[in-house]
């Protein structure tokens, strides 16, 4: 790839891509002192190193990358070379303007044909704490190339072909994130992580998309490992853990019925109280009763 | 038609069977539950998630396969994992979670009873061995660590009598779980008196002291409602799961050796004699008020081999351990017996028989330039089964084993089943098609029907095949080899030190 940067307040190319904050590939031949200064911006920002070897901090952590490894700056972070200095090599980027939700997440624009499901789980994945390197990932370098193409060339279908790579980009991505923490040998281990981030968000109203995209497992294969693992389906075991988490709160005087209904993932307290009854033979209100005293 | 079901509370799963009443399985379910570890020692699970897992796997077990038959439950019968604390409060509900077989907080509380007067007295009264597994002990913490919780605890349950309380109401512990918790005098079935003192509770903190053939109370009635059984169905208290899965391989008396190879392993003896070792090596568990199971438990079982898979294996999809597994072991097969002389001390995760050592760690020893991976695969695997062995021969110093059984999952691959008749040079016996401790609960409960007069009839009913035979030649080298691993256990014993005290920093 040639040097060039395109900028969305200038550039024409990027015209139809407001999203496009800026794309570009830099190959440097000599270190320049204030040539790459930490910077904090709202967009979500992705590097692609083709030569050399670069030191660089994202959100105040040292990392080196080398040829074919990709860094993820998530909106908000801190990223450039921590003595401002450019180094010798070559990389390409790209800054993507996404939005958060009021849960926090991240939201893609009009312009993607991500389902608000799957931008749910990659949304998860990205922001999920971990070293946010992709090594050896050049899958990333090929999508960058091609959307480079379909700028310069502008042939017909490029506005749909330019805005299916960046989807491309997020979906590779977040595949290659979850493939790296679950190298698919332990599946206790990553049950064990699952059934922790199902508990910490239980009032969640998880799909079986979600958990498998966490999992990074396809939902046929998650079904058939879950099920097989532990004996319930995906959504069977996330109605165990609520039921349980619901005993315990109905303990505690305090709660209203509609409050623990709401924490722990029910649409309702009639909801609620219908699945309880049915697996316990007891309705939340009897439960709680036999447990305080008729107090 | 009429049909009995057993529930086997185990550590990672409730798994519940349904047997007709010749003891051919009808039907099984399993439910995982989970482990929590909040610190580096802690083992936990939660009760109310294990009730709740319970009552959803029975229910579809009844809905999906035994009511659209027309089956009649005459009898559901219990089993669990030994060993957990669950401690309730005033109105019976839990302080926290369960504190299971594998927590070792109180470290510190069994090793200062382990080498005391106190504890010689203990060990040879209770039959439980010192060390943190025990519920001694882990009240004994509660007792140091938590002042507060302590005063409110109006009961200290078993998982199991937490379970059977929910379902009836009523609070006992079977003889084999109460032998397993280090407050039992096994010699008089009465709670020991010096553990009540070092543990800090009363007898009346405990629950109710009843046979493995006791039936509990009656099921509520709005279980009865909602799970479709009726009043007069009988619940079996039963006994813990090492105990069960002795009857379930038909043994009531001396002369066989059972071993079990799950994730940990045991190596098991029956006798109406308690077993008395001066090393304290062996516990010494009640099946029945003269019936005695004594042997000594191995951290490292199958989960050994898995660790091994995990890092080595091939993975050709993600997830398919077992298949790697048994790629591994083709490998292995095609390594002569003794590896060409590797050698393989499994204790990844410290040791309890015959060694004691929770210092312990792993080590792969001999190795030469002519070594191949396949040859560590079968190391692996015979270091796992060495340490089953090196139970076995501390128990024939006691009693003598002319045959084995062996039951478990892993135990029942059958290159681990032939391997350890090889080791132990003696022929081994196995149940195909179901497992150990739930034909245990069903022959309880046939006993308890009336089928049979006694459990030592209902034991003789069980007729296993001889499935491995041992292979001299195989048998000849693994005894060069042996003696070399059983040194090496106990000669590293302060590096061990050293290096577990680098690995805690």
């Amino acid at each position: 790839m040639n040097q060039f940067v395109l900028s969305h307040t200038t550039a024409s190319e990027l015209r139809l891509f407001p999203h496009i904050v800026e794309i570009g590939v830099v190959k440097n031949s000599a270190i320049r002192l204030n040539g790459f200064p930490s910077t904090t911006d709202r967009c979500l920002k992705l590097y692609y190193i083709q030569e050399g070897k670069f030191e660089w901090s994202i959100n105040e952590r040292p990392y080196t990358l080398y040829p074919g490894d990709v860094a993820l700056i998530l909106p908000g972070n801190e990223f450039g070379n921590r003595n401002n200095v450019l180094e010798i090599g070559s990389f390409a980027w790209i800054h993507i303007q996404v939005n958060k939700n009021e849960k926090n997440e991240l939201v893609t624009g009009a312009w993607s044909s991500l389902s608000e499901a799957e931008c749910h789980a990659i949304s998860k994945v990205l922001q999920a704490d971990r070293i946010p390197i992709l090594q050896k990932f050049t899958e990333a370098g090929t999508i960058l190339k091609s959307i480079q193409t379909e700028l310069f060339t502008q042939e017909i279908g490029c506005q749909a072909r330019v805005n299916h790579l960046i989807d491309e980009i997020f979906i590779q991505v977040s595949r290659q994130f979850t493939r790296m923490s679950n190298p698919g040998r332990d599946f206790p281990k990553t049950f064990t992580k699952l059934e922790q981030e199902l508990r910490n968000n239980l009032s969640h109203q998880w799909t079986v998309e979600e958990m498998a995209a966490f999992v990074g497992l396809g939902t046929t294969l998650f079904n058939e490992k879950v099920k097989s693992y532990s004996g319930f389906s995906p959504l069977n075991y996330l109605i165990n853990i609520r039921i349980s988490e619901a005993i315990k709160l109905l303990k505690v005087p305090d709660i209203s019925l509609t409050d623990i209904a709401l924490d722990t993932g029910f649409y309702s307290s009639q909801h609620f109280s219908t699945t309880f009854k049915k697996l316990t033979g007891y309705t939340p209100s009897e439960f709680r009763k036999n447990h305080l005293g008729t107090n | 038609m009429e049909c009995i079901i057993t529930i086997e509370l185990g550590t990672n799963a409730v798994r519940v069977y349904a047997f007709d009443l010749n003891g051919n399985i009808i039907g099984s379910l399993k439910g995982y539950c989970p482990t929590f570890h909040s610190e580096p020692d802690y083992s936990e699970q939660d009760v109310d998630q294990i009730f709740i897992t319970m009552l959803y796997v029975l229910k579809n077990l009844l809905n999906e396969v035994l009511h659209p038959k027309k089956y009649k439950v005459l009898c559901i019968c219990f089993s669990s994992s030994m060993h957990s604390v669950v401690a309730v409060d005033k109105r019976g509900n839990p302080m926290g979670h369960a504190i299971t077989w594998a927590d070792n907080r109180a470290n510190k509380e069994a090793a200062e009873l382990k080498h005391s007067a106190l504890g010689k007295k203990i060990y040879n009264a209770t039959g439980t061995p010192l060390h943190p597994m025990s519920p001694l002990a882990k009240i004994a913490w509660i007792k140091n660590n938590e002042k507060e919780k302590f005063k409110q605890v109006s009961k200290f349950l078993s998982i199991k009598t937490y379970i059977l309380q929910q379902l009836t109401g009523e609070y006992v512990i079977d003889y084999s779980i109460a032998s397993a918790t280090g407050l039992l005098n096994i010699h008089k079935i009465k709670w020991e008196t010096e553990s009540l003192k070092f543990a800090g509770v009363t007898a009346a903190m405990l629950p109710e002291l009843v046979p493995i053939d006791t039936k509990v109370g009656k099921l509520n009635k709005a279980y009865q409602t909602s799970l479709g059984l009726s009043a007069d169905t009988k619940i079996l208290v039963g006994s813990s799961d090492g105990c069960m899965a002795v009857l379930g391989d038909g043994v009531t008396g001396e002369g066989t050796g059972i071993i079990t190879v799950e994730d940990s392993g045991a190596v098991r003896v029956v006798s109406d004699k308690v077993m008395q070792d001066d090393n304290q090596r062996f516990f010494n568990y009640l099946l029945t008020e003269n019936k005695y199971v004594s042997g000594g438990p191995t951290n490292n079982g199958g989960v050994i081999f898995e660790w091994f898979t995990r890092q080595f294996g091939d993975f050709k999809n993600p997830f398919d351990i077992e298949h790697t597994m048994l790629e591994l072991i083709n490998d292995a097969s095609k390594v002569p017996a003794g590896s060409d002389g590797l050698l393989f001390l499994p204790y990844l995760l410290g040791e309890r028989a015959p060694i004691w050592n929770a210092n312990a760690r792993g080590v792969y020893f001999g190795m030469n330039i002519k070594h191949e991976k396949a040859h560590f695969v079968r190391a692996t695997i015979e270091g796992i089964l060495y340490e089953l062995y090196s139970i076995g021969k501390t128990l024939e110093e006691h009693r003598s084993i002319n045959s084995l059984t062996i039951n478990g999952s892993f135990g029942t691959l059958p290159f681990f089943t032939q391997m350890v008749a090889d080791m132990f040079n003696k022929p081994v016996r196995l149940r195909e098609n179901y497992h150990s401790v739930s034909y245990g609960s069903y022959l309880l409960s046939a006993k308890e029907m009336g089928m049979y007069q006694s459990l030592d009839e209902a034991a003789n009913s069980v007729v296993l095949p001889d499935l491995a035979t041992p292979d001299k030649q195989n048998n000849k080298m693994y005894l060069k080899y042996y003696p070399i691993f059983e040194r090496l256990s106990t000669k590293l014993a302060s590096e061990f030190a050293d290096i577990a005290a680098l690995q805690h920093d």
